[in-house]
């Protein structure tokens, strides 16, 4: 299980890189996080929401109201160019961290 | 199935967005917590399950409000609501109580019958004309809006009244609880005398100290623009 510290500096690459594959409400953007990383992400409403909320005002994120199927109405989040934009450097980033931290283990393993 | 609409519009009630904004993150956590509980019930948790591991969503409410209001206003939101709301109110809190001591001597004394109650304090009234117009300065400065300018004017008398709220209704249930008997036309007189004698006459002068700094700080601010122009 990976611990909180780590859980929020992911976070916003989680939300992204789902967003980028199609718009989705808070409750389904949660499941298919859960979902994609077999429960090693999880957000509960009190993490997801303040994070989307705060996206929305770095214009990464752009909620607008939107009746599904079954008629109920729910807020789709859809990425923004800007958050489009944002994605590509925070994925170069992490994977930077994660071949450093691969180098670090093989060092300290040799 | 719980009316979740109505759950989190009680917790989250006093969440200090404006009413259009506030009743959307209503509906869209309702929603949230809707679609979460169907899905514990479709696994086949029983109801009552499925409403604790839903409730469970949110352990702390305040903080959940705290950190939607930080994300949606932003950090300096919260501290600008400090600077001009709760430090000028608790400033002129501290500052009424202090002048209200040394008047008194530090000592509980029992302010007098009738209209010596007022009378008696009537240096202390004297002093919270200053004490408003500090909080009203305080605030304005701070670049509140006339409504926090006056909310820190007269904060003592809010904290006054709620103490007063509080204090009434426990006095009455201790003295029945000791078997003494309540003439509720005593307790009405003496709730009419005190609340005029520590509340209206105090807020009144808290707030016209309060209005006099704002009265002055719009001519200053009338009188700039004009040599402005």
């Amino acid at each position: 299980m990976i611990g909180p510290g780590i859980k929020r500096g992911t976070a916003e690459l989680a939300v992204l890189s789902v967003l980028e594959e199609g718009p989705l409400h808070g409750y389904e953007l949660a499941r298919r996080i859960e979902q994609q990383t077999k429960g090693a992400l999880r957000f509960t409403l009190a993490a997801l929401y303040p994070m989307l909320y705060r996206m929305e005002q770095r214009r990464w994120i752009r909620g607008t109201w939107e009746t599904g199927s079954n008629g109920r109405r729910r807020r789709c989040y859809r990425l923004t160019a800007e958050g489009k934009k944002k994605l590509s450097p925070i994925r170069q980033e992490w994977a930077e961290l994660f071949r450093a931290l691969r180098r670090l283990t093989k060092v300290s393993h040799a | 199935m719980p009316d979740w609409q109505k759950l989190v519009g009680q917790r989250l009630s006093d969440l200090a967005l404006d009413a259009a904004e506030k009743e959307e993150v209503h509906a869209e956590l309702a929603a949230h917590l809707e679609d979460f509980y169907e899905s514990l019930r479709t696994k086949g948790l029983s109801e009552q399950a499925a409403i604790q591991q839903t409730l469970a969503q949110v352990v702390n409410w305040w903080d959940l409000r705290r950190k939607i209001l930080i994300a949606k206003k932003g950090r300096d939101f919260m501290k600008k609501r400090l600077h001009q709301l709760w430090i000028p109110g608790f400033l002129t809190f501290i500052l009424s109580t202090v002048f209200l001591m040394t008047l008194l001597g530090f000592q509980p004394r029992i302010v007098g019958d009738g209209p010596n109650a007022i009378l008696f304090c009537a240096p202390w009234l004297e002093s919270l004309l200053f004490v408003g117009a500090l909080g009203a300065y305080l605030s304005s400065r701070a670049g509140g809006s006339r409504g926090a300018a006056l909310f820190a004017s007269v904060f003592p008398v809010l904290a006054l009244t709620t103490a007063f709220l509080l204090m009434f209704p426990i006095d009455l249930i201790v003295e029945r609880a000791i078997g003494n008997h309540v003439d509720f036309s005593i307790v009405a007189i003496a709730i009419l005398r005190e609340g005029i004698g520590w509340i209206l006459v105090p807020g009144g002068a808290l707030l016209v100290g309060g209005l006099l700094v704002q009265f002055l700080l719009s001519r200053r601010l009338t009188s700039r623009s004009v040599a402005g122009s």
